[in-house]
C-alpha cells in the first residue's frame, strides 16, 4: 500500500466511520453553500427581473417624426422596431391624433393598437374591457363623464372633410390620472381609413427593457438607420430607473454580503467544534511520530472533501431556493448559472478546509502528554 | 556498549510545583525496567520526558547517544518515531479506524504502511481474526493488544508503556504480561509504569518514585518461566 | 449543585461557551439585521421611487374637461377655473400630512416669443420653494425636488428672481437660444410685452423639454391672474393598493363606516387624494397612475424579495445555531455518560445542557442584537442614505426565534442522551 493510499484511506473512513458528527458538519456546510448559491443568484438576476418590473412605468422611448415632417410612416417605424433586441421590446404602440366629432362634440381621438397598448402601459385601468374587434373603442374617463357614456353605449364618431360616420360601441372606460383620460381611444386602421391617413402615425411608444445607456445606444442607432423617424428617451423613466434599480441592486448586495458572512463564519464554527472534538487524536497522532505538517494535511483532506460534498448539495438547493425566490416574486424562472455554481462550490471547500486548519493548529501545539494524561 | 538511556539530574517544575527532582537513572539495552510509586510520585511525568512527549525543565537525557533534552519539538517528534513504542492505559486508538489500520497508522507516519506486516503484528498479539473490527467492537485487553501490535510495528529501540494492564482484568492481564515477557526474551528494551507490584515483580529492576525522586531501587527476580502473573 | 455545575461549564469551558455564545450572536445579528431591514425596506424603496415625481395631480374643478378639450381659456376671475395659491400650504395639514414628500404648483399660458414669434407654453411654477407651514414646520416644496430627473444646464431661477427663466432644451435650440441670453414674450393679450433672461436649459425628454419655465409670481402677473394656480403636483408616498382601496377610489361613499376609516387612515394613493380635496378649496385630485400603480408593484416585489431573503437568513441562523449546540452535545457525550453513570436522570442532563444554552444564548442574543441593528444601519445608510428605523417588533421576534432553535437544537442532544450507555461511553468504545 502507497502512502497516498493510506492518506485516502484516513481520511475517508475518519468521514465515513463517524457518521453523525460529519452530518452535522456536513449540514453545517451545506447550509452555507445554500446561501452562497441562492444568494448570489439572486444578486445576479434581481437586475434583470426587477427591470421587466420597472417596465410598468410605461413607455421608455419615443418615436416622433424626423425633422420638418408632420407624420410617421408606418413603414419607417416597422423597420426602426426591426432594429431593436427582440427579446427586450416589450411592446411598441403606434398612435394617430386626430380631432374628430363623437355625437357632435368635438374630441381628440387617438387610433391605436390596443394590444400593444396593454403591453406598453400596463398602469391603465380599465372599466369595461379591450376591445376585441374594429368597431369597440375605449374612452377615457373624463370624456365618459362628459358625454355621460356608459360601456356598451353606441356612438356615432365624424372627422372632417368626410361625409362618412361610423358607428361604434364603447367598450372600456380608461383611467389614468393623466392626459389620456381626455382621449378616445380607437382602432388604428380604422381612423386611418376614415382620414385617408393610411400608413401614417403622430407618434409611437416603446417600452424596452433596457438601461438608459443601452436605450441611448439604440436611438442613435435608430436615428442613423431610419430617416424618417427620431427616437428620444423619456428621461422622467430611464433616469428614475437606474437610480431605483441601482439602490436595490446596492440593497440586495449588501444584504447579501452580510448574509454570507454571517453564515460563512456560522458553518465555520460548527466545522471548528467538530475538529475540536478530536484534540486527543491529534494528540496520539503526534505520540505516534506524526509531522504537524502531516496532521494538517489530514485535516485538510477531509475538510476539502467535506466542503466539497456539502458545497455540491448546497449548489444545487441554492439553485432549487433562488428557483423558488424568482417564481415567487416575479412569476418567472431563472436559467442555471455555471459560473455562479463554481464559484459557490470552490468557496464552500476553502471556507470548511479554512475552518478546519484553525482548530488544528491551535490543538497542534500542545504536547501530546498534556491530551494524553488520563481523564 | 553504552547504555541506551541515560538521565542525568533530570527536573521538571510545572508552575511552584516540582513534579521531578535530581533523577539519575541509566537503563541498559535489553533490560527490562519498572517505576512504580504512589499517584502524584512523577511516574507519569518521567515517562512522558523519557518518550519525548514533554521536555525536562532541567538535567540531560542521552537516548541511543542523542541529547534528547537539547531538541526542539520537531526533533523529538523524529525521535519519538523512529525509537520509541508507546503503549497507554487509556489503549488511544483512533475510533474510527479498523484494528489493522490502527497499525498502519504508525507505520504510515514512520515509513510506509505494508498490510502484511501490520497482519502480522496483530498475529503476533493473536488477534489476527479480529483485524478488520473497530476499537468500539473489540474488548478492552483486544485493545490494549492491537496498542502493542502498533508499538512493536516499527521496531522501537525502546518501549514503554503506562500502566498498560491498568484497565484490564486479570484473563487479559496475564496476556498482556505474557506478552511484554515475550518481548524481553526477544531483547527488546522496555519500561513499564505501574503500580501493581505483581507487575513490578517480572521486572528485572524496579525503581520506586516518592515526591519526585527516586526512593529506592531494587533487583527484582529474572523469571524465565512463562504463565507469570497468573 | 445545579448551579454550581452550570457556573462550572460557563467558566471553565470559556473557550467552547464562547463559541456557542458567538454562533447565536452572529444568527441573531443576522436575524436581526435582516428583519429590521425588512420591515422598513417599503418606506425606504418607497422614498427611493419619488425619483419619479408626482403621483398625484391637484386641478380645479370645473376647469379640467374645458381647457384640456376645448382649449379654452377662462378669463380672468372666473370662479372655480383657478386653485388658490394661499391653500397650497394646507396639502401639508392632511392626516397623512408626513406623507407629502413635496409638491409644486403650475400656472400655464399661452405666450408668443419674441417680435411675431411662434406659440409657446409659458409656465409659472416654484422652482426650490421654502413654504413656512401654519404649523411653523418649513416643507421644501418646487420642482427641483420634485423633477429630480430634469438635467439642468447653466443654474435653476431663483424664486425671487422676476426676469430669470428656464428654457426647454428644444425649444432652446430651435430658437436659438442659450444660457445668459435676453428674449421677449408676449402675452395673448398683446398687452405687457416681459423681457425675460436664461438662467438655464432644462432637458426632460418630456413636454417641458418645448416650454418656458417662470417664477410663479411672473406668470401670474403676465396672465393676470394673482394668488391663482392652475394646477399641483403632488409627491406622497403610498401604500399599494388592494381591494378595498379600489373600491374606495370609484366611489368612496359605498364604502361601510368601518371600511372607510380603515380606507381613510391607510396611505392609500386615493384616500391621500381625497384628503387633499378636503384641504383645497375646489380641487379635483387625481392618482396619477403610471406612478402610483407602478410604485405599488415595485414595492410588493421588493418586499416580498426582502421577505424571502430573510426567511432565508432565519433558517441558515437557525440551523447554524442548533448545529453548533448539536456538535457540543456530542463532544461532551463523555460527560454526559459519566453523570449518567453518577446516578443523573435524562432530565436533569437535559436542563443542565439547555441551560447553558439558554445561558450562552442570553449573552450571545444581547451582543447580537446590537451588532445586528450595527449592519441595518450600515446597509440603510450606505444603500438609501439614511438610517433605518429601528422596529422594537423585532425584539420579541429574535428572542422567540432563538429560544425555539435552542429548543431544536437540543432535540438531536435528548435523542442521544436517551440512547448513550455509561458503560460504553466511558470505556470510550
Amino acid at each position: 500500500m502507497t502512502k497516498y493510499a493510506m492518506f485516502g484511506k484516513l481520511v475517508i473512513h475518519a468521514l465515513l466511520r463517524r457518521r453523525s458528527r460529519i452530518l452535522v458538519a456536513l449540514l453545517a456546510v451545506a447550509t452555507g453553500a445554500t446561501i452562497l448559491s441562492g444568494l448570489i443568484t439572486i444578486y445576479y438576476d434581481v437586475p434583470r427581473q426587477m427591470g421587466r418590473e420597472f417596465r410598468s412605468y410605461g413607455a421608455n422611448l419615443l418615436f416622433i417624426p424626423a425633422g420638418s415632417n408632420q407624420m410617421l410612416l408606418a413603414d419607417d417605424l416597422a423597420r426602426a422596431g426591426g432594429l431593436l433586441p427582440r427579446d427586450k421590446v416589450i411592446g411598441i404602440a403606434p398612435y394617430l391624433y386626430e380631432r374628430v366629432k363623437v355625437n357632435e362634440q368635438p374630441l381628440m381621438a387617438a387610433g391605436t393598437i390596443f394590444k400593444e397598448v396593454r403591453n406598453v402601459s400596463p398602469y391603465w385601468h380599465i372599466r369595461g374591457q379591450w376591445p376585441e374587434k374594429a368597431d369597440g373603442i375605449v374612452v377615457g374617463a373624463e370624456v365618459a363623464e362628459l358625454l355621460k357614456l356608459e360601456l356598451g353605449q353606441k356612438i356615432t364618431l365624424a372627422v372632417a372633410h368626410a361625409s362618412t360616420e361610423k358607428t361604434l360601441t364603447v367598450e372600456g372606460i380608461v383611467r389614468t390620472g393623466g392626459q389620456e383620460e381626455n382621449f378616445v381611444f380607437t382602432d388604428l386602421a380604422l381612423l386611418q381609413q376614415l382620414l385617408n391617413k393610411e400608413g401614417q402615425l403622430s407618434i409611437a411608444q416603446a417600452s424596452i427593457m433596457a438601461t438608459e445607456d443601452e436605450l441611448t445606444a439604440l436611438s442613435r442607432n435608430v436615428a442613423q438607420n431610419v430617416a424618417g423617424v427620431s427616437p428620444r428617451l423619456v428621461k422622467r423613466v430611464t433616469q428614475s430607473e437606474g437610480q431605483v434599480l441601482g439602490k436595490l441592486q446596492a440593497l440586495v448586495y449588501l444584504v447579501t454580503i452580510i448574509i454570507l458572512l454571517l453564515t460563512l463564519i456560522c458553518a465555520a464554527t460548527t466545522m471548528m467544534a467538530v475538529v475540536t472534538e478530536r484534540r486527543k487524536e491529534i494528540g496520539l497522532k503526534k505520540a505516534l511520530g506524526a509531522e504537524n505538517s502531516g496532521i494538517i494535511r489530514e485535516f485538510l483532506g477531509e475538510g476539502l472533501v467535506l466542503g466539497g460534498l456539502g458545497g455540491a448539495i448546497g449548489t444545487v438547493l441554492g439553485f432549487f431556493f433562488a428557483q423558488a425566490v424568482s417564481l415567487n416574486v416575479f412569476g418567472r424562472a431563472i436559467s442555471f448559472q455555471p459560473f455562479i455554481a463554481l464559484v459557490a462550490f470552490v468557496v464552500s471547500i476553502g471556507v470548511s478546509g479554512l475552518a478546519c486548519l484553525i482548530p488544528v493548529k491551535i490543538a497542534i501545539d500542545v504536547e501530546p502528554a498534556i491530551v494524553l494524561r488520563g481523564e | 556498549m553504552m547504555s541506551l538511556l541515560a538521565l542525568r539530574d533530570i527536573s521538571k517544575i510545572y508552575g511552584s510545583v516540582k513534579a521531578l527532582q535530581n533523577i539519575n537513572l541509566t537503563v541498559q539495552r535489553g533490560e527490562w525496567l519498572s517505576i512504580m510509586g504512589p499517584s502524584g510520585s512523577g511516574k507519569t511525568t518521567l515517562m512522558n520526558i523519557i518518550g519525548c512527549m514533554d521536555k525536562a525543565s532541567g538535567g540531560t537525557a542521552i537516548l541511543d547517544g542523542v541529547d534528547i533534552s537539547t531538541l526542539n519539538s520537531q526533533g523529538l517528534t523524529a525521535i519519538r518515531r523512529d525509537k520509541i513504542g508507546l503503549v497507554f492505559q487509556q489503549f488511544h486508538l483512533i475510533p474510527y479506524l479498523t484494528a489493522l489500520e490502527n497499525v498502519m497508522v504508525a507505520q504510515y507516519y514512520h515509513s510506509m504502511p505494508d498490510e502484511q506486516e501490520a497482519m502480522a503484528a496483530l498475529e503476533r498479539v493473536g488477534l489476527k481474526e479480529r483485524a478488520k473490527h473497530l476499537p468500539s467492537q473489540l474488548s478492552g485487553g483486544e485493545q490494549q493488544r492491537v496498542c502493542i501490535a502498533r508499538a512493536l510495528i516499527n521496531y522501537p529501540m525502546l518501549i514503554l508503556a503506562d500502566e498498560p494492564t491498568g484497565n484490564l482484568d486479570e484473563a487479559n492481564e496475564s496476556i498482556v504480561l505474557g506478552l511484554f515477557q515475550q518481548l524481553h526474551r526477544e531483547g527488546h528494551t522496555i519500561i513499564t509504569v505501574t503500580h501493581d507490584p505483581e507487575v513490578a515483580e517480572l521486572t528485572e529492576r524496579c525503581i520506586i518514585l516518592e515526591h519526585g525522586r527516586i526512593a529506592d531501587q531494587r533487583k527484582s527476580r529474572p523469571i524465565s518461566g512463562a504463565g507469570a502473573g497468573a | 449543585m445545579f448551579w454550581r455545575m452550570l457556573v462550572g461549564a460557563l467558566v471553565r469551558q470559556r473557550r467552547r461557551m464562547l463559541m456557542v455564545a458567538l454562533t447565536i450572536a452572529l444568527g441573531t445579528s443576522l436575524s436581526t439585521a435582516m428583519l429590521n431591514v425588512m420591515l422598513d425596506v417599503g418606506d425606504k424603496v418607497n422614498r427611493e421611487l419619488k425619483a419619479y415625481g408626482a403621483n398625484i395631480t391637484v386641478i380645479p374643478k370645473s376647469a379640467s374637461v374645458l381647457k384640456d378639450l376645448y382649449g379654452i381659456e377662462a378669463g380672468p376671475g372666473a370662479a372655480g377655473q383657478y386653485l388658490a395659491e394661499a391653500d397650497l400650504g394646507k396639502i401639508k395639514t392632511i392626516f397623512w400630512a408626513h406623507n407629502i414628500v413635496t409638491f409644486a404648483p403650475f400656472l400655464e399660458n399661452k405666450t408668443v416669443l419674441g417680435q411675431g414669434g411662434r406659440e409657446v407654453t409659458l409656465v409659472g411654477t416654484w422652482f426650490d420653494h421654502s413654504l413656512e407651514l401654519p404649523t411653523g414646520e418649513v416643507a421644501e416644496t418646487g420642482v427641483r425636488p420634485l423633477k429630480t430627473w430634469w438635467q439642468v444646464e447653466g443654474g435653476w431661477v431663483k424664486d425671487d428672481d422676476p426676469r430669470g427663466a428656464m428654457v426647454g432644451s428644444l425649444l432652446a435650440s430651435s430658437a436659438g437660444l442659450r444660457t445668459g441670453d435676453d428674449f421677449e414674450i408676449t402675452p395673448p393679450g398683446g398687452a405687457g410685452k416681459e423681457r425675460l433672461t436664461i438662467r438655464g436649459i432644462v432637458s426632460s425628454g418630456g413636454s417641458e423639454d418645448e416650454q418656458i419655465f417662470v417664477p410663479l409670481a411672473t406668470a401670474q402677473k403676465l396672465a393676470g391672474l394673482p394668488g391663482k394656480v392652475g394646477r399641483i403636483e403632488v409627491s406622497a408616498i403610498t401604500t399599494p393598493e388592494n381591494d378595498l382601496a379600489r373600491r374606495a377610489a370609484q366611489n368612496p361613499k359605498s364604502l361601510s363606516l368601518k371600511d372607510w376609516e380603515t380606507w381613510y387612515c391607510t396611505a392609500y394613493v386615493s384616500a391621500i387624494a381625497y384628503q387633499i380635496e378636503e384641504a383645497v378649496a375646489g380641487s379635483r385630485a387625481k392618482p396619477i397612475r403610471q406612478v402610483a400603480e407602478s410604485e405599488g408593484v415595485i414595492l410588493q416585489k421588493t418586499q416580498l424579495l426582502m421577505l424571502l431573503i430573510t426567511v432565508l437568513s432565519l433558517i441558515g441562523s437557525a440551523l447554524g445555531i442548533s448545529n453548533l449546540l448539536i456538535a457540543g452535545v456530542m463532544e461532551r457525550s463523555r460527560e454526559i455518560g459519566l453523570l449518567k453513570a453518577l446516578g443523573a436522570t435524562d432530565g436533569a442532563i437535559l436542563w443542565q445542557n439547555l441551560a447553558e444554552a439558554v445561558a450562552a444564548g442570553i449573552a450571545g442574543g444581547g451582543a447580537g442584537y446590537f451588532s445586528g441593528l450595527g449592519f441595518a444601519q450600515v446597509i440603510g445608510r450606505s444603500v438609501f442614505g439614511s438610517a433605518v428605523a429601528v422596529n422594537a417588533m423585532v425584539i420579541p421576534l429574535v428572542a422567540v426565534l432563538v429560544i425555539l432553535v435552542i429548543l431544536a437544537g437540543s432535540l438531536p442532544a435528548v435523542r442521544m442522551l436517551l440512547s448513550l450507555r455509561p458503560a460504553e461511553v466511558l470505556h470510550g468504545r
